[in-house]
């Protein structure tokens, strides 16, 4: 067991951390902003609208990440019309196009977890509010939404999670986050499985954090499904 | 050839540190109808499924017509049943039916009927298949053959139940709350099948909560409260004001 | 700029992409199911190996799936696209055979996709496994059957049922992977893509080529599965 070796890989690996978190949370961040849209526009809107937001999931959800982002960074250099856009200086750059991709894969899917969200919120609780006389916008932002988002949230951070191991096809458009250091590392020392090691602790390690966060924030959002038990005072009744 | 159907020695069970049986010692004869009562957590239905080893008693033995069951002690789960394939032998012998049914659900109500008597006891299809719809007809649904369990209602899904535990041709028939997960209009088609079955001579035993059944159609009662015997006889001794104190509070509760 | 006639591009005639494409997507289907298929059996072992209660066999399991599902996959496809020639030669050099010996892109990226797969179907398995009643487990050992009668008939075909809808997303999941694989150089329908766009420079013609078939291989897939689940679904309250 070489520590010198893994820990110059670690040293090698750890500057890939802060490209890799920014390609993911910029990702799930406009991802969401493109999620709650389609989400709405499937649940509420009009037919052609909701055919639209349909076809949208369903087209991210069925081809590879990988064919996504060569559309995007190599395929979208192909049109002319592209290439003379003011958009050009962006679109030709690996990191947007890998974030426009990332983002345009996990709004399809957090769409999916968003609506998903929407349509188990208990319609009692709904009822309740209307009885109340809440009017709709209302009982949407006090009722409707903090529920769903409550029961959308396991689900959002798995999906944060995918995101990072889906940074890693970044590496593939000369991105060095942490699985472009790590080939490079590969194709430079051939330790493989060294540097394998490194770089899947430092994922899982990620993970481990990411993870517990949205436990932490789950457990807050969710203290009112758990049971309290009230210690009795002294004086009370048996 | 031994007059007894079914008896039980010494029967203990606990659970952890929970001691649910304490030394159940009964008995029944062939052809007789013994109705079980207790409360909850008098271990009524730990004894039965201890009598066909669903659960493995902690100490004590089995009989079931001339074969006996013992257990021995086993490292990580207490005791185990001394001769596993004796023991399946003999649950090919007596026909059990749940209180939630547990009819499979993939597959149709005549392959239920016909499961075991296939592919336990071994029978040719085409007998097997004969006594599965005559055992239907019986039980009054025969229609509902080709059905899945989830389309039939309760008292429907029970009775395919019990015609399931009859084509095994059984010695002995144990009920385990036969009728407590129905709906009180489909009780009745239930315990008329279970009626019909004590009237042509079948052994059974029969963990209930319906007074009437044990009063009328049961040759004897037996009360069970916290793991032991409280008191046992016939419906009318127990019924007429001779049982236990217990038994009374109980059966007027 | 001559714009080529899409039908002569992708068409079967010599100058048409059509029959390489088709081809690739083959490979890719092919790819899909020896990975999928070693996942199931890892799968199946693994998710054994949890229910058992065995302490040892439980943490390994555990240990496999959640490593395997906080790590990119193309960090896996790395170890055993570069690590398994290594491993390779090295047991080779050990038989008697001098020399470097290429591990088959092929091999190699079935071997990553089967033992990711194998992970997500441990928890297909186990989910499935606990779904099913344990009541009608428990009529099927009242009338006698033995461990193998009662596995045979009565808990296969109730796990397989719940497991199905699960083992339907594991294989769109594993059809996604097999496009990474294409950074072995194994010439399945991405690589055949990038080929093809490298060969005519209409990168956007050829990957939006590739992820309309990798639809039509999702959505035939959907259907398969679809029909699937409806027959083990007979007679059940939906």
């Amino acid at each position: 067991m070489d520590v010198a070796f893994l820990w110059q890989a670690l040293l090698t690996l750890l500057p890939g951390v802060p490209l890799t978190l920014l390609l993911a949370s910029l990702s799930v961040l406009l991802g969401f902003l493109i999620a709650a849209p389609v989400a709405a526009m499937r649940l509420w809107g009009p037919r052609w609208l909701r055919v639209l937001g349909s076809g949208y999931v369903f087209a991210f959800r069925s081809t590879p990440l990988l064919v996504q982002i060569f559309l995007i960074y190599y395929g979208l250099g192909q049109l002319e019309s592209v290439r003379h856009s003011f958009l050009w200086p962006v679109l030709r750059e690996p990191f947007w196009c890998a974030i426009i991709a990332l983002s345009l894969n996990t709004g399809a899917y957090g769409s999916e977890i968003l609506r998903g969200g929407f349509l188990s919120v208990p319609h009692g609780q709904i009822e309740a509010a209307r009885a109340a006389g809440m009017a709709g916008w209302t009982t949407f932002r006090r009722v409707t939404f903090p529920l769903a988002i409550r029961q959308a949230l396991p689900g959002y951070g798995n999906e944060l999670v995918l995101m990072v191991k889906s940074t890693s096809l970044a590496s593939i458009i000369t991105l060095l986050e942490i699985t472009g250091l790590a080939a490079r590392l590969i194709s430079e020392t051939y330790r493989v499985i060294e540097v394998f090691v490194v770089a899947g602790l430092i994922y899982l390690a990620l993970n481990f954090v990411l993870t517990t966060c949205v436990a932490l924030m789950d457990r807050r959002l969710t203290a009112h499904l758990r049971p309290v038990n009230t210690p009795s005072m002294p004086g009370d009744p048996a | 050839m031994t007059d007894i159907a079914v008896r039980t020695q010494g029967l203990r069970k606990s659970f952890g540190s929970h001691e649910v049986l304490k030394g159940i010692d009964i008995e029944a004869r062939k052809g007789e109808v013994i109705a079980v009562l207790g409360s909850s957590g008098s271990g009524k239905s730990t004894m039965l499924r201890c009598i066909n080893m669903l659960e493995t008693p902690s100490a004590g033995e089995i009989q079931v017509g001339d074969t006996v069951l013992r257990v021995v002690p086993d490292r990580h789960k207490g005791t185990r049943p001394a001769d596993p394939r004796l023991t399946r032998e003999v649950r090919a012998r007596v026909g059990m039916v749940f209180q939630s049914f547990n009819l499979w659900s993939h597959r149709t109500i005549l392959e239920n009927v016909m499961e075991a008597p296939i592919h336990v006891q071994r029978r040719p299809v085409a007998e097997v298949q004969g006594e599965a719809m005559a055992l239907l007809e019986k039980v009054g649904i025969a229609e509902k053959c080709h059905a899945y369990p989830m389309q039939l209602s309760g008292g429907q899904q029970q009775r395919a139940a019990i015609a399931r535990a009859l084509a095994q041709r059984p010695e002995v028939m144990l009920f385990d709350e036969p009728t407590s997960a129905l709906d009180p209009e489909l009780v009745g088609e239930v315990l008329r099948v279970m009626r019909a079955l004590a009237d042509e001579g079948r052994t059974m035993l029969v963990v209930t909560h319906e007074m009437g059944f044990a009063r009328d159609v049961s040759n004897r009662v037996v009360f069970l409260h916290q793991g032991v015997i409280d008191c046992q006889g016939t419906p009318e001794e127990l019924f007429g004001g001779r049982g236990s104190e217990r038994f009374t509070q109980f059966v007027n509760a | 700029m001559q714009y080529p006639d899409f039908l002569a591009l992708f068409g079967f005639g010599p100058q048409g992409w059509g029959a390489a494409l088709l081809r690739g997507a083959g490979v890719t289907v092919l790819l899909a199911l020896c990975g999928y298929a070693l996942g199931t059996m890892l799968g199946g072992l693994a998710a054994w190996a949890k229910l058992s209660g065995r302490p040892v066999a439980r943490a390994i399991a555990s240990t496999y799936t959640t490593v395997l599902r906080g790590i990119p996959d193309l960090l896996v496809i790395y170890l055993f696209y570069f690590g398994g020639s290594q491993a390779l030669t090295w047991l080779m050099g050990q038989l008697g055979r001098q020399g470097f010996v290429d591990l088959p892109g092929f091999v190699a990226g079935a071997l990553a996709i089967g033992i990711v797969s194998g992970a997500q179907h441990t928890e297909v398995y186990r989910g499935a496994f606990r779904a099913v009643s344990t009541g009608e487990i428990e009529a099927g050992r009242a009338v006698g059957m033995s461990r193998t009668t009662l596995a045979r008939r009565i808990v296969l075909p109730l796990v397989l049922r719940h497991a199905l809808p699960g083992m339907g997303n594991v294989w769109q999941l594993t059809l996604k992977e097999s496009a990474l694989v294409s950074v072995t150089g194994v010439v399945e329908l991405l690589r055949t893509a990038q080929i093809g766009s490298g060969s005519t420079g209409r990168p956007f013609d050829f990957f939006l080529a590739a992820a309309l078939l990798y639809l039509g291989i999702a959505s035939v897939s959907g259907v398969v599965f679809h029909r699937a689940e409806a027959r083990t679904q007979r007679g059940q309250r939906r």
